[in-house]
C-alpha cells in the first residue's frame, strides 16, 4: 500500500514540476538526437552512397590493360574466383570544340547492365553516330541535345582508329555512377583535364580490343559500400584477378608477338617474292632489250643500203640530164644553124623578089629593048634560078627542121624520164627519212625503256631494301615489345568515388566532435537539474525516512523520474534525430553530389542506443549521486536546513583599491559567482558551446569566402589563364602573346608552363599543377608566394621548388625536405623543397625554368599565358578571353572567375550546414541558460524574496540576478570564443575537400554575430525569466530554510 | 500624540478554489510615533498577514492603511516598494541575510537604496557587532546573525521596524539581548518598533499591545510603564 502513496506521489511530482521534467526530457531529447542523428549521418551517407551504386549496378574492380583486352581475358577474369558478372568496354579520350574552347571528352561505351547512366534528358543513342552527354557539362556549355559534335585525338592517330565516325549528334544528357561529383578525370591530350564524358553505343568504337574490363564481386552488392567488410571483399577478390594478371599479361603479350611474328613471316615471304619477280623482271628487261636493240640495228643496215642505191641512182640521173643537156645544145646549135639558113634563104628570096619587082618593071615599061630584054631575061634567069635555089633550101630547111623537132621530142622524153627518176628518187628520199626518224625513235624508245627498267629494277631493289629494314626493325621491335601491363582498380580509381567515402569520414568526425559537445551539456545539465531536485526535497527524503521507507523506495521516486524523463526523452531524440540530421545533411550534400539521388536513413540502433544509454547513466547517475548523499545522512538531520555554505573571500578582494570600488551588489555578484562553481562552469559551458558552434558556422563560411578573396585577390594577381594550342606555330604563339600585350584591358602578362604532374612522398602520389614561370623576377606580380602565418613573401629560386602548403600537408612534407616527381619518360625525380607557401585552389608546384632543365634535362616548353586586366573585373576578363580565343594559338582560357562559382557552390551546401548549427547552438543556449537560471532562481528564492521586502524593485533585483548573468555570459562568450576557434581549426581541416584549402580565419564580424545572437539568446532567456522573478512571492521571505 | 500608523479595517480575503479564508477580519488600530509595540496572538491568528500588510509585502482586500499621513491601501506595486525601502524596516525570524556577503556588506545592502541612511559600521557598532564586521553570515551565531538583520533595518532609518518572531529561531538568552536591542532602538532613537510574536511573555515589556485572534483584534493595552526585558523572565 505504501508504494501506492509513493506511486501517487511521483505522478504529482511529475505533474507539478512539470517544467523540470521537460526540461530534462528536451535536453535529453536534443543531445540523443543531435548525437545520434549527426553519428548516424555517417553510415546513412554510406547506405544511401551504396544504394546508389546498387542501384546503378556500378562495377566493383576494373582491369585496365595497355594493351587492350580480349575475350580471353574476360573470359579469364569471369573464371577468377569471387567474380560474378564481368563486362568489356571500350572508351578513349578525344578532344572537340565548344564555343571557342577545345575541351577533352571521356567517350566511353555503354555497358550491358553495369555502371548504367541515368538518362536525364532526350534519350539513350541508338545509332553509331549517336552520343549522350554528361548532364552537368550539357547544362553549362553552349552544347545542345540535337547538336553535333566531332573528335579528334590529340595524338598523332586517328580519333577514327578508335571509333567508326568522328561526328556524333548529341541525343540526350546522362549522368553516370562513375562521375558522382563535378570532377571528372585526367587525362594526357589538350589542357590535361576531361571537361565532360560522353557515352555512345558499343558499336560505335572500331578497336577489336576492350579498353576496360569491369567485374563485380559475389556478393560485394549486398555489402555497404565505404565500409570495412566491402573494402575488404573486393580486395580480397582484386588480388585474385591480381593473380591471373600475369598470366593474362603473358598471353597478351604471347598474342600480340604471335601476330606480330606471323605478320612479319608473311611480311618476309613478300619481301622473297618481290624480290624473285624484281629478278625477273630484270632477266625479261634485258632479253627484251637485247631483241629490239638488234632490230633497230638491222634496220640501220637496210636503211644505210637504200641510202647507197639512192646515191647511185641520183647520180645516173645526173648522167642522164647531162646528156640531155648536151642533146638539146646541139639541137639548139642545129635550130640555129637552121635559123640562119632560113635567114640566107628569107635574103635569097629577098633578092628574089627584088629581081622579080625589076623584071616586073621593066616588063611593064615596055621597053622591048635588048638591054632591056637581055637583061630581061638575064633577070629571068636568075629569077628562074633564084627560085630553084630557094625551093632546095626551102626543102633543106623542112628537113633541118623536122629532125630538130624529132630531136626536141627525143630530149623531153628524155627530160620526162628525167624528171621521173627524180620523183622516184625524192620518195625513196622521204622513205629512207622516214626510216631514219622511225630508227631514231626506236633507239630512243630503247634507250628509255632501258633506263625504265634500270629505275624500276633500282626501285625494286630499293624497295625490298627498306622492306627487309623495315623487316628488321619489326624484329627489333618485336623483340623488345613492352609487355602489357594489367591495371587492376576497385572502385577508389572513379573520380570521387572515395571522396564521397571520406564526407562520409568527415561527418563521423564532426558527429565525434559537436554532439559531444551538446551531450556534455545535456549531461550536464540534467545533473545538475536533478541533483537539484534532490536537494529541494530533503525535508521530503528525510520524513519518508522517519516513516520508515527503505533507502531504495525513496530512490526509487527520483530515480524514476529521471528514468523517465531521459527514456522518453531519449526516444524522442533518436525518433527525431537519426530521421531528420541525416537527411539534412545528406540533402544538403546532395549539392556536391547531384545525381545521387538515394537517400536511405534507416534507424541504426547503436547509435541511438549509445546515445540513450550514456543519457540514462548520465541522469541515473547523478540522480543517485545525489539521492545517495542525501539517504545517507539521518532523518533528523535532513529535517533541518542544510548548513549555510561558506561565504567566501574571493581572490579579487585581495585587490583592495579595486575592491572597494565595486559596490555590494557587484561585490555580492563576484561572489555568487565563484561560489556556485557548478553553476559557473555549466553556464560558461553552455554558453561557450553555443558560442562555439555559431563561431564554427559562420566561420565555415568564412573560412569559404576567404578562399575567393585570399586566393583571387591576393595570392594569383591574375584573371584569365590561355592554354596555348600546341599543335600551334611558334609564330600563332607569339601572336597570342603579342595580341594580349596590345589588348588595352590588359596590364601585364607572363609566360608559363603549367602541367599537370604526379608527385610523392614515399608511398603516397597525389596529383598537382606544375608551374614554371618564363620570367622568375616579374612573377610576383602574377603569383605572390607567402607563409599563411607570417605573410612572409618567397622568391623562387633556383635552389629549390616551392610547393603549395595543402599538399605539403597531405604528402606530410616540409620545408626542406625532397619531394618526388613521377615523369612517365624520365621516371622518379628528387627535388628540394625550397618553401611552402599559402594557397587554397588546386595544388600547384612552383620552380623556375633552370631548376626545371636541370630536372628535366629540357628547357620548359611554354604552354600557357596569364593576364591581369586593368580593373580586374570579370567583364574585362571575358573579354579579353573572347578575343584572344579568336588566335589560332590559343587552345583554351580559364577566368577565376568560374573558379569564385565553385566557391560559391560549395558555400551553398554549406548553408544549410550552417543554419542546422545556429539552430542547434540556439537551442541549446536557451535549454542551458533557461534551466541554470531557474534552478539559480529556485534555490536563492529567499535571498531574492527578502532583497523585494527591503524595497528592491524589479528592476533591481533583476538586475541583482542579470548582472550575474551577464557576467557569466561574457566569460561564457570568451570562452565560446575560443572553444569556437578551435572547433572551427578542427572542423575545418575536417570537412575540407581534398583540391582546396579553407581559409584559416574566422572574421571579426561572425565573432561579433556569434556575440549578438549569443546575447539575443541570452537576454531571451532573461525576458522569460523576468515574469518568473516579478512571480516570486516575498512571503517566501519569512518562510523557514527548506 | 497623532496616530502614526492607523488601521483601519483591514480585511485580508485568500481565496482557496471555493474557499474563503478571512486570515483579517477588519482589524483596525492606530499606534504612535516611538512606540513599542507588540502584537500576539496564537499561530494562525493574522498576525503575519497584518505584518505583510504594514510591511508593503501584500496588499488588503479592504481596509485603510495610513502610515504617516500617506495612504499605502491606495499605493500600487511599484510606490509598494518605494514604501518598503524608505519607510519600513524589517528583521526576520530567519535573518534573511545574503550568505555571500559580509556582515557589513549585506547592511551596505540595504543602504543603498536608502535616500537617507545611517552609517552601516556605526550601526553595526551599535548592535554590538563593531568586531564582525567582515565576517560572512555563516561564520556567525543566531544572534549575531539577527544583530545583523537588525542593524541592516536600522540602518535604513526607516519609519516602522517590523521584527517577525524576531526571537523565534533564537536561545533564550540571546533572544532576550535581541528583544533589548530592539528595545534600546526605540527608547534612544525614538523609532516605532512593532514586535509580532506568539510569546504572551513579552507583553509587559510593550508600550502597546495588540492581541489578535481568528482575524480580528481581540484587545488592545496601552502599558504605561513597560517594562524592560531584563526583568521579564519566561
Amino acid at each position: 500500500m505504501k508504494k501506492k502513496a509513493l506511486a501517487k506521489d511521483f505522478y504529482m511530482e511529475i505533474r507539478r514540476s512539470l517544467g523540470r521534467f521537460l526540461s530534462i526530457f528536451f535536453i535529453v531529447a536534443i543531445g540523443v538526437a543531435f548525437f545520434s542523428g549527426i553519428r548516424a549521418t555517417e553510415p546513412d551517407m554510406r547506405y544511401s552512397g551504396d544504394a546508389y551504386f546498387d542501384e546503378k549496378n556500378l562495377m566493383d574492380i576494373e582491369v585496365i590493360s595497355t594493351m587492350g583486352l580480349t575475350e580471353d581475358d574476360i573470359e579469364a577474369v569471369k573464371a577468377v574466383d569471387g567474380i560474378s558478372e564481368v563486362e568489356g568496354g571500350y572508351s578513349v579520350d578525344a578532344l572537340c570544340t565548344e564555343g571557342d574552347n577545345q575541351v577533352v571528352v571521356h567517350v566511353m561505351s555503354i555497358l550491358p547492365t553495369m555502371n548504367q547512366v541515368q538518362l536525364e534528358e532526350g534519350r539513350l543513342p541508338e545509332a553509331e553516330d549517336e552520343c549522350v552527354v554528361d548532364v552537368d557539362y550539357l547544362n553549362e556549355s553552349s552544347w545542345e541535345i540535337g547538336d553535333t559534335v566531332t573528335f579528334s585525338s590529340g595524338t598523332e592517330d586517328e580519333i577514327t582508329d578508335s571509333l567508326k565516325t568522328d561526328t556524333f549528334t548529341i541525343v540526350g544528357a546522362v549522368s553516370s555512377p562513375c562521375y558522382i561529383g563535378f570532377q571528372r578525370g585526367s587525362t594526357t591530350i589538350g589542357t590535361g583535364s576531361v571537361s565532360a564524358f560522353v557515352c555512345v553505343p558499343d558499336e560505335s568504337f572500331s578497336m577489336d580490343v576492350y579498353t576496360e574490363i569491369y567485374a563485380q564481386v559475389e556478393g560485394a552488392k549486398d555489402l555497404t559500400a565505404f565500409t570495412d567488410e566491402y573494402d575488404n571483399r573486393v580486395e580480397e577478390v582484386l588480388e585474385s584477378v591480381e593473380a591471373i594478371k600475369e598470366e593474362r599479361q603473358e598471353a597478351r603479350y604471347q598474342e600480340i608477338v604471335d601476330e606480330a611474328e606471323k605478320e612479319l613471316e608473311d611480311a618476309a615471304q613478300e619481301v622473297a617474292d618481290a624480290e624473285q619477280e624484281l629478278e625477273d623482271g630484270r632477266a625479261e628487261a634485258e632479253e627484251e632489250l637485247a631483241e629490239a636493240r638488234k632490230k633497230l640495228e638491222d634496220g640501220q643496215a637496210e636503211l644505210d643500203e637504200g641510202k647507197s642505191e639512192l646515191e647511185s641512182s641520183k647520180e645516173d640521173l645526173e648522167r642522164s640530164r647531162q646528156q640531155l643537156a648536151d642533146g638539146q645544145a646541139e639541137l639548139e646549135q642545129s635550130a640555129e644553124e637552121l635559123n640562119s639558113n632560113i635567114d640566107t634563104l628569107n635574103e635569097q628570096i629577098d633578092a628574089l623578089n627584088q629581081a622579080k619587082e625589076q623584071y616586073n618593071a621593066l616588063a611593064a615599061g615596055g621597053q622591048t629593048d635588048d638591054t632591056t630584054l637581055a637583061t630581061m631575061n638575064a633577070l629571068y634567069a636568075q629569077i628562074q634560078e633564084g627560085e630553084a635555089q630557094i625551093a632546095r633550101a626551102q626543102e633543106q630547111i623542112e628537113s633541118a627542121r623536122s629532125q630538130i623537132e624529132a630531136g626536141q621530142a627525143e630530149i623531153n622524153s628524155g627530160w620526162e624520164q628525167i624528171e621521173s627518176g627524180e620523183a622516184q628518187i625524192d620518195q625513196a628520199e622521204k622513205d629512207l627519212a622516214d626510216a631514219e626518224q622511225e630508227l631514231a625513235d626506236g633507239w630512243e624508245e630503247y634507250y628509255e625503256g632501258e633506263a625504265e627498267a634500270e629505275q624500276e629494277i633500282a626501285d625494286g631493289e630499293q624497295k625490298i631494301e627498306d622492306a627487309k629494314k623495315e623487316l628488321a626493325d619489326a624484329e627489333a621491335e618485336i623483340a623488345d615489345l613492352d609487355h602489357p601491363k594489367w591495371y587492376v582498380y576497385d572502385r577508389d580509381n572513379l573520380t570521387e568515388y572515395s571522396g564521397y567515402g571520406d564526407n562520409a569520414d568527415r561527418m563521423r568526425a564532426i558527429g565525434e566532435v559537436f554532439p559531444v559537445l551538446f551531450f556534455l551539456v545535456a549531461a550536464l545539465i540534467s545533473l545538475t537539474t536533478m541533483t537539484r531536485m534532490v536537494e529541494e526535497q530533503r525535508t521530503m527524503v528525510g520524513t519518508l525516512k522517519a516513516l520508515g521507507y527503505e533507502r531504495h523506495s525513496i530512490a526509487a521516486k527520483y530515480l524514476g523520474y529521471a528514468l523517465l524523463a531521459t527514456v522518453a526523452g531519449s526516444l524522442f531524440g533518436v525518433l527525431f534525430g537519426e530521421k531528420v540530421f541525416p537527411y539534412i545533411i545528406i540533402t544538403a550534400y546532395g549539392i556536391m553530389y547531384q545525381h545521387m539521388n538515394v537517400i536511405r536513413i534507416p534507424y541504426n540502433l547503436e547509435f541511438g542506443l549509445m546515445a540513450s544509454g550514456a543519457a540514462l547513466v548520465c541522469t541515473l547517475g547523478a540522480t543517485f549521486f545525489s539521492c545517495y548523499k542525501e539517504l545517507k545522512e539521518q532523518a533528523a538531520e535532513l529535517m533541518r536546513p542544510p548548513a549555510p555554505k561558506q561565504g567566501q573571500r574571493v581572490f579579487l578582494e585581495r585587490i583592495r583599491f579595486l575592491w572597494k570600488r565595486l559596490n555590494f551588489s557587484w561585490k555580492a555578484t563576484v561572489r555568487n559567482i565563484v561560489r556556485y562553481k557548478k553553476r559557473f562552469f555549466m553556464t560558461v559551458f553552455g554558453i561557450g558551446g553555443c558560442m562555439a558552434l555559431m563561431i564554427v558556422g559562420f566561420g565555415i563560411k568564412d573560412s569559404i569566402s576567404a578562399i575567393a578573396v585570399l586566393q583571387y585577390e591576393e595570392i594569383q594577381q591574375y584573371d584569365g589563364n590561355v592554354i596555348l594550342n600546341e599543335d600551334a606555330s611558334e609564330e600563332e604563339k607569339a601572336q597570342v602573346s603579342r595580341e594580349l600585350e596590345e589588348d588595352d584591358n590588359v596590364a601585364g602578362i607572363m609566360e608559363g608552363l603549367l602541367v599537370q604532374i604526379t608527385i610523392g612522398n614515399g608511398e603516397q602520389w597525389e596529383e598537382v599543377y606544375l608551374n614554371v614561370p618564363s620570367d622568375v623576377d616579374n612573377f610576383s606580380d602574377f603569383v605572390v608566394l607567402r607563409d599563411r602565418v607570417t605573410k612572409e613573401e618567397y622568391a623562387l629560386s633556383d635552389d629549390g621548388v616551392v610547393l603549395t602548403e595543402k599538399m605539403a600537408k597531405e604528402l606530410d612534407l616540409k620545408a626542406g625536405d625532397t619531394v618526388t616527381i613521377r615523369d612517365e619518360d624520365k621516371g622518379d625525380l628528387d627535388v628540394t623543397i625550397e618553401y611552402i607557401c599559402e594557397n587554397y585552389m588546386s595544388h600547384y608546384l612552383y620552380m623556375t625554368p633552370s631548376v626545371y632543365e636541370k630536372l628535366y634535362g629540357e628547357e620548359p616548353e611554354y604552354n600557357s599565358i596569364c593576364y591581369r586586366t586593368v580593373d580586374r573585373t570579370t567583364e574585362e576578363a571575358d573579354e579579353v578571353g573572347t578575343q584572344i580565343l579568336e588566335q589560332e594559338g590559343a587552345l583554351s582560357v580559364s577566368y577565376t572567375t568560374d573558379l569564385k562559382q565553385q566557391v560559391d557552390d560549395m558555400l551553398e551546401s554549406l548553408d544549410i550546414v550552417i543554419v542546422v548549427l545556429i539552430i542547434s547552438a540556439g537551442m541549446l543556449a536557451f535549454v542551458v541558460l533557461y534551466n541554470l537560471n531557474n534552478i539559480s532562481i529556485t534555490e536563492r528564492k529567499r535571498e531574492l524574496a527578502t532583497l523585494k521586502v527591503l524595497g528592491f524593485y524589479s528592476g533591481e533585483v533583476c538586475a541583482y540576478v542579470y548582472r550575474e548573468n551577464i557576467i557569466l555570459t561574457l566569460i561564457g562568450s570568451l570562452f565560446g570564443m575560443i572553444l569556437g576557434k578551435i572547433l572551427h581549426q578542427f572542423i575545418i581541416v575536417t570537412v575540407e575537400i581534398d583540391s582546396v584549402m579553407f581559409g584559416r580565419n574566422v572574421d571579426v564580424s561572425s565573432f561579433l554575430y556569434a556575440f549578438l545572437l549569443t546575447v539575443v539568446f541570452s537576454c531571451f532567456v532573461n525576458g522569460v525569466m523576468y515574469f518568473k522573478l516579478k512571480k516570486i512571492n516575498m512571503v517566501e521571505s519569512l518562510k523557514s530554510v527548506e | 500624540m497623532e496616530e502614526f500608523v492607523k488601521l483601519q479595517d483591514i480585511t485580508k480575503i485568500y481565496k482557496m478554489g471555493e474557499v474563503e479564508i478571512r486570515a483579517a477580519d477588519r482589524i483596525s488600530f492606530s499606534i504612535q510615533k516611538g512606540e513599542f509595540v507588540v502584537i500576539v496572538g496564537p499561530s494562525g491568528a493574522g498576525k503575519t498577514t497584518v505584518l505583510n500588510i504594514l510591511g508593503g509585502m501584500d496588499t488588503a482586500t479592504d481596509g485603510k492603511l495610513i502610515v504617516d499621513g500617506e495612504d499605502i491601501t491606495s499605493y500600487n506595486s511599484r510606490k509598494l516598494t518605494g514604501y518598503r525601502r524608505e519607510d519600513i524596516g524589517f528583521v526576520f525570524q530567519f535573518y534573511n541575510l545574503v550568505p555571500n556577503l559580509t556582515a557589513l556588506e549585506n547592511v551596505e545592502l540595504a543602504l543603498q537604496i536608502c535616500k537617507d541612511p545611517l552609517d552601516a559600521k556605526e550601526v553595526l557598532e551599535d548592535v554590538g557587532l563593531g568586531d564582525r564586521l567582515d565576517n560572512f553570515p555563516a561564520q556567525l551565531s543566531g544572534g549575531e546573525q539577527q544583530r545583523v538583520s537588525i542593524a541592516r533595518a536600522l540602518a535604513k532609518n526607516p519609519k516602522l521596524l517590523l521584527c517577525d518572531e524576531p526571537t523565534g529561531a533564537l536561545d533564550y538568552n540571546t533572544g532576550k539581548a535581541i528583544l533589548k536591542l530592539l528595545q534600546n532602538m526605540c527608547r534612544e532613537r525614538g523609532m516605532t518598533v512593532i514586535v509580532i510574536t506568539h510569546n504572551q511573555a513579552l507583553a509587559p515589556m510593550a508600550d502597546r499591545l495588540i492581541h489578535i485572534k481568528n482575524g480580528q483584534v481581540s484587545k488592545m493595552e496601552l502599558n504605561e510603564n513597560p517594562m524592560s526585558i531584563d526583568e521579564i523572565e519566561w
